[in-house]
């Protein structure tokens, strides 16, 4: 019984969402390596105790954007791409500079501006 | 395997004194779970009864797992598990009893199962059924019904007087069930938070009559309320698929079913907020809607 | 006779096992008290006659009417039976529960009524009688509680054949071809006797078929 995803109905995000989010991460991270055999629809649902049909879609969301790889009665499996991992982790990097650039916006700054609190940041980060 | 829907009611109408189920059609296939939502009085336990052949619709035709209903209800109900919240077990009998007379008419009883059953809804089958609290009458009843491994579960507000606690425990138990694609599962609830998480497929019945009926995703994606702000002077483009429309100066909020980026970018540059909306939200929305549309 | 049908008369029997021992019990013990001279005689007669009738009567509320408000009805329902098979396991169900106590109770009294000497056997005449109307009086309320919906008719039924059970006594026990056996050293089993019995096995049969072809077709029962 897999349920070490943890889907919320708090969460402002649908739950679909959710799940494609966290197979990401785990992808990521290195956790799922390719090839690796995700669980059946079926079985997550019942894990998650989510319906049937927000797997499905999550699943062939995933496969869309190449992530996943179904095969037709067999199952589905962490694609084996190269990189992919960390292919993932640079599109999570452009959705937080694009965030960082809808705020800088909202607060004004310059493009300089926003530029130096970035490095000021990176530096922060050697310091530690 | 054979691809024959579970239950298939089409133009269902029964009328009683003052009430009548109208043009209620109903479809559900194997390996689906549907959510049957609607206010009190609205029908939910009428069309149950008619499924389970417990009363006979006027006209309209009635099949589930392919047998006729009321004519064939001692074949179909073979393998249909039916739960009601209000359903009682027979007096003067404990819960192991019942264990056993269920056994002994059904094959497909799983007595491990049942055990299983026993110790995760912390029942005592030595206890005598009039002893039973509401909660641990309604756990009994499921497990008598989980434990033959049915084909198809007829649930009328299964959840309802149930502890949080007890409430996860059998939402997971009907989602073990789907594991096997070939059962489903048909279950009225109020309880639109449940509905929400673990339907494939809802329908919306209002004083007798099927609002609307559609998959789970597809509602959750149709749905929106818009919150826009309009300066002075300007209006707003006529639209279709508008549902409710509240005006409070210059703030307006729309409500849409029938949301896409195209009918976004109709709304020109005013709108501040696209929200979703969760199943509770849909469904009182799109009820609203219809009593409007009927003139109610 | 399908096998749901059989265990759920097999369920009538258990469900209902204290009233019927109780049943049997208290005619027994009525016989008893009654083979103790005069007075003993009428308690225990009143006693036999009360025992049965009271019988029948928690048959009829807890067997039918409680299970319908208490909404057992819908487990029983929910099992593989159809609402014919449903009456007829009703009724073959109720009867045999009643029939176990009722044997027993009158039995005995026959017994008591031949073995003792200062007892007249022609009692017996009026003793059948008495008895078998019972039994009619049962089928008609299990007949009319099988039928009825509400709660409020069920008892209406309960109550005018349980009356009817006196106007029986003073009707037919005073006809003069019973009264004059009743008195005897022997019994008579005269023509009148036949007539009656006739007429109150007719009822008992009638009151039985009746749920077989209305009841058990209805197509809504909740």
């Amino acid at each position: 019984m897999y349920s070490g995803l943890n889907i919320s109905q708090t969460d402002a995000r649908p739950m679909y969402l959710q799940i494609m989010e966290q197979i990401r991460a785990r992808i990521a991270a290195g956790d799922w390596v390719a090839g690796k055999e995700l669980p059946s629809i079926r079985a997550l649902a019942a894990a998650l105790s989510v319906s049937v049909i927000t797997v499905k879609r999550a699943y062939l969301d995933l496969e869309n954007e190449g992530v996943i790889v179904t095969r037709h009665g067999k199952g589905s499996f962490v694609a084996d791409v190269n990189g992919l991992a960390g292919e993932l982790q640079e599109e999570k990097l452009d959705e937080h500079l694009a965030a960082a650039a809808g705020m800088g916006r909202q607060l004004g700054l310059g493009d300089d501006e926003l530029a130096a609190r970035l490095r000021r940041a990176i530096r922060n980060l050697d310091k530690k | 395997m054979t691809q024959t829907k579970h239950i298939e009611m089409y133009a269902v109408r029964k009328s009683f004194r003052f009430f009548s189920l109208r043009d209620l059609s109903l479809d559900l296939e194997p390996g689906q779970i549907m959510g049957f939502v609607g206010p009190n009085g609205a029908g939910k336990s009428t069309t149950i009864r008619i499924a389970m052949g417990l009363l006979a619709a006027d006209s309209g035709e009635v099949r589930v797992l392919g047998c006729q209903m009321p004519e064939a209800q001692a074949i179909a109900k073979r393998d249909i598990g039916f739960v009601s919240a209000e359903m009682r077990l027979l007096p003067h009998a404990t819960l192991d009893w019942h264990m056993r007379f269920v056994a002994s008419i059904y094959p497909g009883w799983d007595p491990v199962y049942a055990a299983n059953l026993v110790k995760r809804f912390n029942l005592r089958p030595e206890q005598n059924v009039r002893s039973l609290s509401h909660g641990e009458h309604v756990k009994a009843v499921l497990l008598l019904a989980l434990a033959r491994r049915p084909t198809l579960l007829i649930l009328d507000e299964p959840t309802t007087g149930l502890d949080p606690v007890a409430r996860h425990e059998v939402i997971g138990e009907f989602m073990d069930v789907l594991r096997d694609d070939s059962r489903s599962i048909l279950f009225s609830s109020h309880n639109t938070v449940d509905v929400e998480r673990i339907s494939d497929r809802i329908t919306f019945i209002d004083r007798g009559q099927m609002v609307d009926s559609s998959d789970k995703e597809d509602f959750l994606e149709r749905w929106r309320r818009i919150q826009l702000q309009l300066p002075a002077g300007k209006m707003l483009p006529e639209l279709p698929d508008v549902v409710s429309r509240v005006n409070d100066g210059q703030f307006i909020t729309l409500t849409t079913n029938r949301f896409s980026d195209d009918w976004l970018a109709r709304l020109g540059d005013g709108v501040s907020a696209v929200q979703r909306m969760n199943l509770e939200e849909i469904f009182v929305a799109n009820v609203m809607h219809h009593r409007e549309a009927r003139g109610q | 006779m399908s096998i749901v049908t059989r265990k759920l008369i097999g369920k009538e029997l258990y469900v209902n096992r204290w009233f019927i021992g109780g049943g049997a019990l208290a005619g027994l013990l009525s016989v008893g008290i009654a083979s103790l001279g005069k007075t003993g005689f009428n308690v225990g007669a009143l006693g036999w006659i009360t025992a049965i009738i009271a019988h029948g009567v928690m048959l009829a509320i807890y067997g039918i009417m409680n299970e319908r408000k208490e909404h057992a009805l819908q487990f029983v329902l929910s099992l593989p039976v159809s609402i014919g098979d449903y009456v007829r396991a009703k009724l073959v169900g109720l009867l045999l529960c009643f029939l176990l106590p009722w044997f027993l109770a009158s039995g005995a009294a026959l017994i008591l009524i031949f073995a003792k000497a200062d007892i007249p056997d022609g009692l017996a005449v009026f003793a059948v009688l008495l008895s078998v109307f019972m039994l009619t009086n049962f089928s008609l309320v299990l007949c009319g509680t099988l039928h009825a919906m509400s709660e409020a008719l069920i008892s209406a039924v309960i109550i005018v054949t349980n009356m009817a059970v006196s106007l029986f006594m003073f009707t037919v026990g005073a006809l003069p071809a019973i009264q004059k056996t009743t008195t005897a050293k022997v019994p008579d089993w005269n023509p009148t006797f036949w007539t009656v019995l006739l007429v109150e096995l007719a009822v008992f049969f009638a009151a039985l078929t009746l749920p077989l072809l209305f009841a058990a077709r209805r197509r809504d029962f909740i």
